[in-house]
């Protein structure tokens, strides 16, 4: 029996599957996403894929789930009925946060968000530890009992404890889940020491109390999945992807359910990473462009970006998650005129229903697709002709709502939305590397999504990438993403020291904590001693500075060079992300972190057939279409016909099933083993 | 042809989008440097910094949408010509007398970078902080007791700090030596002037991408869209008239006197003018406020136009307003030498008689007043090693309620965050024992004014000098429209034990020792409408929240709960609704009142 991997990532309107076999077989199928119980869109994925496949459920040997149940819970107020305890004295932290109008708003109109645990539902205990770990007031433990008794009597499913300082001891925090265990065994629990254990009690307290919030929701929504597999005969070890790109098991998501946060688009990055290093690439940007939004992530030497300064909703996520940067532009943007008559494009957005103009389902607001379908970059078909798009009323919906106001004509008006659209994209490519200090001319561009390979062209024009990306699947990227990861768990700890006296043996131990912590993890998976691989970084800043950079802690021991290394490299990184260093400022060390990688066998993309390299491609048809400087008649491909080798010379359009790619006059591209379009400025 | 020259206007019409969009993101990069790289808890943690970008002739473009003064580059052309100017020259200031109130009071330091393509002048790019002390009568610069401009720090008038890339060494090291913590200083200034250099470079390359005629057409658009859409909403909103409104500060902190900000609001035959010339004289205290022109007229544009994500605030408002008059010696036209540090107190004051007026001249359809902002400056010594502990702590206040919303609660200002209390445990000598909301202290009204905050802060130092300034108490935020004020604050040592005592809440120079309890209780913002026409369950979930008194809800709101604290008794809060029915006034201050008739007195 052969061996097989199963991947499916659950989006919001669809669910992405992929199949893959130790012996080449490869399968991919979509099913239609239901909102209101994910675990059948889930299943009809599954069941759709093995009916395709003909693989039995029983030689599934092992199955990766990207999911939006923990993001939606959040985004869309249907967390789990939460309560909190937290140090007597300290109810408000939540309330009040960091008492900011943001940067951008406008101070007479916002409105603060309500946020995910009202007052009401949180109970004080009288305990107080101090920076140093040290107690200043022991845990009152009776009082603890009736706090407690009052959340039971809120009726609450899940409580976050948050004491202050607990980062630097946790045993008042332990101490409190031991009593809500014994009165409440039944609820789930979540201690700010374990979900992030870090200074800063607003940021600790806000990912503790999401966490506490999504915990039942995942929880039960893993129940659904594993009745669900059981009864498919689905027994293979099944992983959930979690925001730092990496995999965990079912039971680890079930406790740390906030690290799920962001499951789908680090699957995305993780996808385009294993894409790109099929292709030689290891520094890539990647964009994935879907109908409302766009996602843009930095890989760098195959890793993708990791912040601890992310953000879900209007609420800070300091946990560490891929990095991803998300804009309000898609394919289902709306294209409008001001008062003032400026055109703007996004945020707000057709969605799916109605569409844009084209889908002739009642929208009226001219969006992306329309000025695509317009422009002829888009057929009048999609999907195989399972869809059809009316370009009159695309074009009905360009004419009446920008080119009339603005006074100009109808083309002029579509690529008007296309810059306008794609400029606000190069602006989110922008902040992922020009701001951080990098030339985009070493990167390469991976563009997918339903909507990634129309725009990639001119993204990677005007962004100045050397080369373009487009994968051979750009809309199920995310789960293909799934098969490349592996088990990864960060653990950390303040530890903050102060120059000229770093404490080693301070260091060594705290290093020895997080190690233990970290091996435990690996155990708990019974990973293969062989498969292990852990690594050790830690946060620095010159003094009194208060965002950190994290940098590669050097060698195997905790001693003087080492730490000397550590510091330089800590100047040489702040050079290249702010401009300047100060190699005569004291440096301090602030946070320890240690990172357990589970590495998991790989399954391998099957090649695809070749032909000699340079084969000029077979065209398919023609169309006209404007790809820049007004219509011509241009060659269209169909993507299943590119074999390896096969060149494609622009100005040229290569439709396949769910997208179309758009290669411009002076770009060629070429098709490697694994069929991924390489792209690239023939005139330079 | 005709169809060439109507796709230049779309491409125009694109390429100013595209402009505005790289500047939005160019001006964000330099907030995102400073932030990163900044040492001092005043940038840092609390985010006292801003970037903008202004055009050759110095107008404000694109800016955070903070109501001080836009004319930051006026005073540095004045002193150095732009004939004068080359790549590459970075100017600075902090001077609020020679830069014409371009900065309000000393700590601010602002930088300003000419931005050059071919060698012509095209824009500049600026970017200022508050730094944490710049020398001056106390550790950290700004005292409540300050009575002179020459107590509170080093003034550098505008002086070119770096001549075509080259830094004068000279002029650093004259400030540096200016402070108590020079190397925070340092930290703070490279952090800020790399900034103003990013933004400087990210223009050029949109000047090289777009050309400088698209540049300047851009520039000239944004301030055309922001006029436009102030001046119609004038025009839609008021009609002709004078509208008149007086707000008054509690004291100025050296002298127990009130202070009052007097604002006519008058529009006629398509003139608009401000006029301001009825405030009091300048005060003995720091709470005087060098008022710019532009800022009664962002703030009034910021207001107006609200509703429209589109506008963004810049010198296009500045063109609504025809005339902005102040009188030369009075409490926003200070003389020099008068003392400067705390004139956010008179800032603020000047937004809510505006909103008075506004008020007056919409049929209530304007904000409630805010309190004004806290800030305490701890200055506590080790009498062993006589190491200096300095805390300066920014406090939240509540905001008035609007027309549309409730007021914010605990909320300090645009874009500065509090201090993490395990953040202020690690850099100060002090213990935080409590942080809560301040009950009943959001003015109740249909929608209710915000809510201020308690800090219980512990003294650790062996001894400490307290500075504090908190307002509203004396004269909390009106209400509007039938909302009443907000409730006042209050400094108090040691309470609830047998050395219980209350401070002054604008004063300086209080001893504290070890040990010492400071409980800070600020202020709330003034309610919006009838208290009576709250929906009951949103006065019952704040009484559950801990936001209003079960007391206020009955006495206030009319709104009755049941002994379980959680049921609505709706028959008796429907019959003690109507027995509270009954006329309200315009404005609310303890009493309600009409116009700007509220007198001193009534207060007192």
């Amino acid at each position: 029996m052969s061996e097989h991997a199963l991947a499916l990532d659950v989006g919001g309107t669809f669910t992405d599957v992929i199949l893959v076999g130790k012996d080449g077989g490869l399968w991919t199928a979509k099913a239609s996403s239901v909102p209101s119980d994910p675990s059948r869109g889930f299943f009809d994925g599954v069941d759709k894929i093995l009916g395709q496949s003909a693989v039995p459920g029983s030689s599934v040997t092992r199955l990766l789930h990207g999911s939006t149940v923990a993001t939606n819970a959040i985004l869309e107020g249907r967390s789990a009925r939460t309560g909190m305890l937290v140090t007597e004295g300290f109810k408000y932290i939540l309330e009040i946060g960091r008492a900011e109008v943001p940067r951008a708003a406008n101070l007479f109109a916002w409105v603060k968000p309500d946020r995910p645990v009202q007052p009401r539902m949180i109970a004080e205990v009288p305990e107080r530890m101090l920076l140093d770990g040290s107690v200043e007031r022991p845990l009152d433990e009776e009082a603890c009992r009736a706090a407690v008794r009052r959340l039971k009597a809120l009726g609450v499913e899940s409580v976050a404890v948050v004491f202050l300082h607990s980062y630097a001891n946790p045993e008042h925090e332990r101490r409190a889940a031991g009593i809500l265990r014994e009165a409440m065994p039944e609820v789930d629990i979540s201690l700010s020491s374990d979900v992030l254990p870090v200074f800063r009690e607003y940021e600790r307290s806000m990912a503790t109390a999401l966490n506490a919030g999504v915990q039942p929701v995942v929880g039960r929504y893993i129940g659904r999945l594993r009745r669900g597999m059981a009864e498919r005969d689905l027994t293979a070890p099944f992983y959930v992807m979690k925001s730092n790109g990496g995999v965990f098991s079912p039971e680890q998501a079930e406790k740390q359910s906030i690290e799920m946060a962001l499951s789908g688009p680090a699957a995305g990055a993780q996808g385009a990473a294993y894409v790109g290093a099929l292709a030689g690439a290891k520094d890539i940007i990647t964009i994935d462009i879907g109908g409302t939004s766009a996602d843009v992530c930095l890989i760098r030497d195959g890793v993708p970006a990791i912040t601890k300064d992310g953000e879900i909703g209007p609420f800070p996520l300091s946990i560490p998650i891929v990095d991803i940067h998300t804009i309000g532009a898609g394919g289902g943007s709306i294209a409008s005129v001001t008062a003032q008559g400026a055109l703007v494009v996004g945020p707000r957005s057709a969605g799916a229903d109605p569409g844009p103009a084209c889908y002739g389902k009642g929208g009226d607001e001219p969006t992306v697709t329309d000025a695509n379908l317009l422009l002829g970059r888009v057929p009048p078909h999609l999907l195989d002709g399972e869809m059809a798009l009316d370009p009159a009323l695309a074009e009905k919906a360009i004419r009446t709502r920008v080119a009339e106001p603005l006074g100009i004509d109808t083309v002029a008006a579509a690529e008007g939305i296309l810059a306008i659209v794609n400029n606000n994209m190069v602006g989110a490519l922008k902040v992922v590397s020009v701001e951080k200090g990098l030339d985009p001319r070493d990167f390469t561009l991976c563009a997918f999504g339903g909507a990634g390979p129309m725009h990639g062209g001119d993204l990677a024009r005007q962004f100045g990438t050397r080369r373009l990306l487009i994968p051979r699947h750009p809309g199920i990227l995310c789960a293909l993403g799934l098969l490349a990861t592996d088990l990864q768990y960060d653990f950390a700890r303040t530890r903050l020291q102060r120059p000229p006296n770093y404490d080693l043996e301070d260091m060594a131990a705290a290093y020895r904590v997080l190690r233990a912590d970290a091996v435990a993890a690996l155990d708990a998976e019974a990973v293969r001693l062989a498969n292990r691989r852990l690594s050790r970084s830690a946060d620095l800043r010159y003094a009194r500075q208060g965002v950190e950079i994290t940098v590669d802690f050097p060698g195997d021991s905790v001693d003087a060079a080492a730490v000397a290394r550590l510091v330089d490299e800590f100047h040489a990184l702040h050079e290249r992300l702010y401009t300047f260093a100060d190699r005569t400022a004291p440096v301090e060390i602030v946070n320890l972190r240690v990172t357990a990688t589970g590495v998991m066998d790989k399954i391998e993309l099957p090649e695809i057939g070749a032909v000699a390299e340079g084969t000029p491609a077979p065209a398919a048809g023609e169309r006209r279409a404007h790809l820049g400087g007004g219509f011509a008649t241009v060659p269209v491909y169909r993507r299943e016909e590119l074999l390896a080798g096969h060149v494609v010379v622009g100005p040229a359009i290569v439709d396949q099933l769910d997208t179309t790619t758009v290669i411009l006059a002076g770009q060629s591209a070429v098709t490697d083993r694994y069929g991924s379009l390489s792209i690239t400025d023939t005139e330079a | 042809m005709a169809k060439a020259a109507s796709t230049q206007v779309g491409i125009d019409t694109v390429t100013l989008e595209l402009i505005t969009g790289a500047l939005q993101a160019a001006r964000a990069e330099m907030e995102a440097l400073i932030d990163r790289t900044s040492m001092s808890p005043f940038i840092r943690e609390k985010k006292d910094y801003f970037t903008a970008f202004l055009d050759r002739d110095g107008r404000l473009v694109v800016s955070t949408s903070l109501t001080l003064a836009g004319n930051l580059v006026d005073a540095i052309l004045e002193q150095y010509p732009a004939d004068d100017m080359r790549d590459g020259d970075l100017y600075w200031y902090n001077d609020p007398y020679s830069s014409h109130g371009g900065v309000s009071h000393f700590p601010d330091m602002v930088f300003v970078m000419p931005v050059f393509h071919d060698g012509a002048l095209i824009a500049f790019a600026e970017a200022w902080g508050h730094l944490w002390d710049i020398g001056g009568m106390v550790p950290g610069s700004i005292s409540p007791q300050a009575t002179s401009a020459f107590q509170e720090g080093i003034m550098i008038p505008p002086v070119r700090v770096m001549r075509a890339g080259e830094l004068n060494e000279e002029v650093f090291r004259i400030f540096t030596r200016n402070s108590r913590f020079p190397d925070m200083m340092k930290g703070d200034l490279k952090a800020i002037m790399a900034a103003c250099s990013l933004g400087k470079r990210r223009l050029e390359e949109v000047a090289d991408r777009y050309g400088v005629a698209a540049v300047q057409g851009a520039f000239d658009h944004m301030l055309n869209q922001s006029e436009h859409a102030l001046r119609s909403e004038i025009d839609r909103r008021v009609a002709d008239g004078d509208y008149s409104f007086r707000d008054y500060i509690d004291s100025d902190a050296v002298t127990d006197t009130s202070y009052s900000v007097h604002l006519t609001l008058r529009k006629r035959a398509g003139r608009v003018a401000l006029d301001l010339s009825q405030s009091d004289d300048q005060a003995t205290g720091p709470i005087n406020f060098l008022m710019d022109d532009s800022v009664p007229k962002y703030m009034a544009g910021l207001y107006l136009t609200m509703h429209d994500p589109n506008i963004r605030m810049n010198a296009g408002f500045e063109r609504v307003i025809d005339e902005v008059v102040t009188r030369p010696g009075s409490l926003v036209a200070p003389d020099f030498p008068a003392p400067l540090g705390l004139r956010s107190h008179t800032m603020i004051r000047v937004n809510s008689a505006l909103f008075g007026a506004l008020a007056l001249a919409t049929g209530g359809d304007a904000s409630a007043a805010s309190s004004v902002y806290v800030l305490y400056y701890l200055r506590g010594r080790d009498l062993t090693t006589g190491r200096l502990d300095l805390c300066i702590e920014g406090l939240a206040v509540g905001f008035g309620a609007r027309s549309f919303a409730d007021g914010i609660d605990a909320v300090y200002y645009v874009a500065q965050k509090n201090y993490p209390i395990e953040f202020a445990e690690m850099e100060f000598g002090i213990r935080i024992e409590g942080f809560r909301i301040h009950r009943d202290s959001g003015g109740p009204g249909r929608y209710r004014g915000g809510c201020g905050i308690v800090r219980d802060v512990r003294v650790l130092a062996d001894e400490a000098d307290l500075g504090i300034r908190l307002d509203n108490c004396k004269f909390p935020a009106f209400g509007v429209n039938g909302g009443l004020s907000g409730r006042s604050g209050r400094v108090v040592v040691n309470p609830g034990t047998d050395r219980e005592r209350d401070l002054k809440t604008m004063t300086d120079g209080q001893k504290l020792v070890k040990g010492d309890l400071l409980r800070i209780v600020t202020s709330g913002g003034g309610g919006w409408g009838s208290p009576l026409d709250r929906p009951a369950e949103q006065v019952r979930d704040d009484v559950l929240d801990g936001f209003v008194s079960e007391e206020s809800a009955f006495e206030d709101y009319g709104v009755v709960i049941g002994d379980d604290g959680v049921t609505l008794d709706m028959a008796a809060t429907m019959e003690r609704r109507s027995a509270m029915a009954g006329p309200r006034g315009m404005f609310h201050r303890g009493d309600f009142f009409d116009g700007s008739d509220f007198q001193i007195e009534a207060a007192e």
